[in-house]
């Protein structure tokens, strides 16, 4: 089968603008969430990562940010390869500013216009998963051979609707993420534009090996053990790897109380040895539909410059699952997993090349 | 080139009159607070995979779901609550897209690979479709809720052999009753 590089990669996020400055801000994890203070029936103060950059206008904001993220990944070498753009909110910030109307073409029409770009644009939402699954629609077109190179574009920034729709859900924590830690209390959310370049032509570290995304409608806010079972036998197979071959996890493990207690049940159930796991969520919070390339980003990157996220909070012992203090030895394929509303369950393999 | 066969339909622009009813008794009880788009999104799966004579996907299908405009209405919604307060939880989730997916798994009792995408074409979703699917085919739905609303589905399943000179398809091709094969080829769709 075709082999599916990431040939570059791109990151703003609260960390800072762009990967160096995002590794380099990684240890100082405690200092980079904001205070957002929300109305009405949940009203009060929720922490918040949002991304270092300040402009006026919404829309100019995303552009230079958007823009900046995909020329760091190397996006001008591929104008006419595929382009998929990963949101969960599109740029219903512009629209509640006025600035815009709600309309995915048009919203599609504007990031492409951004980047100049001459190949075909899908935009793919699927809530928090939105970023694997186009990695996954990135592959499968790569390995079809219409494109020999694709850029997947998460892109999550700052709205209130979203905000105010998890908070309305009791879904947020008023003090902190605390990714499968004994006091977690919910999520906190965060900004991303996030980039990941594949290509069938130029080689890389890192190969795409495959993946899974499962739907399980019983819980459509929420993860589900045998969905978490399912989605890891599928990645496997896809990828033509074995669970012992895995030598690392980034987990999902946003701090909710039910989903991390349901994901860490499922990998219990799947790996007879679970793999050293890693969370990123704390450092730099959940960044919902750009979340999976934002963290495939930060932690190929962390991967190859030997950069570990602090690991702050006590872990709970009832979970049976710890995350790693320390980077693994010689991590030569990982898991990315992202769960999501909508009952969606993806991860993806990595391996090197 | 991707061949598909297609195996069922339905082509609601717009929908009959009593299409809520008549979902209504396709679920066994009215449906309950999932917003206008889902619930014609529901009724036009639910009426495709009925006449592929199919109750469920198979697990290995794939399921892909695109749409002009999507949950406009319920996200207005959720924007004018939040003048002041927060959206209301039901209405919040109804500004998410990917809920249909969620719905339409539980009510086919189905777990597999779903998605949705934002705009483009109904051309595009099926490209995307053939890069993705395997065997067991997929079932690919257009929704939208302007202009009487539209539930525009297909159950197709890869095949080899298609019709005989097949045509460049637009949208209105695709989703015809004329059509009885679809075809990938590069960048371009062709119906016969």
């Amino acid at each position: 089968m075709t082999p599916v590089h990431i040939a570059g990669r791109g990151l703003a996020c609260s960390l800072g603008l762009g990967v160096e400055q995002v590794l380099a801000s990684l240890p100082q994890l405690a200092s980079h969430a904001i205070q957002v203070t929300l109305p009405g029936a949940m009203a009060g103060d929720y922490p918040y990562h949002a991304i270092p950059f300040s402009r006026s206008d919404w829309n100019e904001r995303a552009r230079e940010l958007v823009q900046r993220v995909a020329a760091e990944a190397g996006a001008q070498q591929i104008r006419d390869g595929v382009l998929l753009i990963a949101t969960s909110s599109f740029d219903i910030g512009a629209v509640e500013r006025g600035a815009t109307q709600m309309d995915y073409q048009a919203f599609a029409d504007k990031v492409a216009a951004w980047l100049d770009w001459g190949g075909p644009v899908h935009v793919v939402n699927t809530a928090c998963t939105s970023s694997l699954n186009a990695l996954l629609a990135a592959q499968a077109l790569l390995r079809s051979g219409a494109a020999s190179d694709a850029l997947v574009l998460g892109i999550e920034l700052d709205n209130r609707l979203t905000l105010g729709g998890f908070a309305a859900l009791q879904l947020l924590s008023r003090t902190g993420s605390k990714p499968f830690g004994e006091h977690r209390d919910g999520l906190v959310l965060g900004e991303a534009v996030a980039a990941l370049r594949l290509s069938t032509r130029d080689s890389a570290l890192w190969r795409l090996a495959g993946g899974a995304n499962v739907v399980d409608g019983e819980q459509p806010t929420g993860a589900s053990v045998r969905a978490v079972k399912e989605m890891c036998a599928h990645a496997f197979a896809d990828s033509a790897v074995a669970a012992d071959a895995i030598d690392l996890i980034k987990v999902q493990a946003a701090g909710s109380p039910g989903n991390d207690a349901v994901e860490a049940q499922g990998l219990r159930e799947t790996f007879k040895h679970i793999p050293p796991l890693v969370s990123l969520k704390a450092a730099m919070g959940h960044t919902m539909g750009a979340s999976g390339a934002a963290e495939i980003a930060l932690l190929t990157a962390c991967l190859e410059r030997g950069v570990w996220p602090l690991c702050e909070n006590e872990g709970d012992a009832e979970l049976g699952v710890t995350l790693a203090a320390t980077m693994p030895q010689n991590v030569r394929r990982f898991m990315a997993t992202i769960l999501g509303f909508g009952g969606s369950h993806a991860s993806v393999i990595l391996e090197r090349a | 080139m991707t061949t598909f066969a297609i195996q069922g339909r339905c082509l609601s622009t717009p929908p009959p009159l009593d299409w809520r009813e008549q979902l209504a008794g396709m679920l066994g009880a009215k449906p309950r607070r999932i917003g206008n788009w889902a619930e014609l999104g529901l009724y036009g799966a639910l009426n495709c995979l009925a006449e592929a004579g199919e109750k469920a996907l198979p697990p290995e299908a794939l399921l892909l779901l695109g749409s002009r405009r999507g949950t406009y209405v319920p996200t207005g919604q959720a924007l004018e609550q939040m003048h002041d307060d927060l959206p209301m939880p039901l209405t919040f989730l109804q500004t998410q897209p990917s809920q249909l997916l969620a719905l339409l798994a539980a009510q086919m009792r189905w777990r597999g690979h779903a998605a949705f995408i934002a705009g483009g074409t109904p051309q595009a979703l099926l490209q995307l479709a053939a890069a993705q699917c395997g065997s067991a085919g997929v079932l690919l739905g257009w929704v939208d809720e302007m202009e009487g609303g539209a539930s525009l589905w297909l159950r197709l399943k890869p095949c080899v052999i298609g019709g005989e000179k097949p045509v460049v398809a637009s949208a209105e091709s695709m989703f015809s009753l004329d059509a009885t094969h679809l075809y990938v080829v590069g960048n371009g769709v062709q119906a016969t």
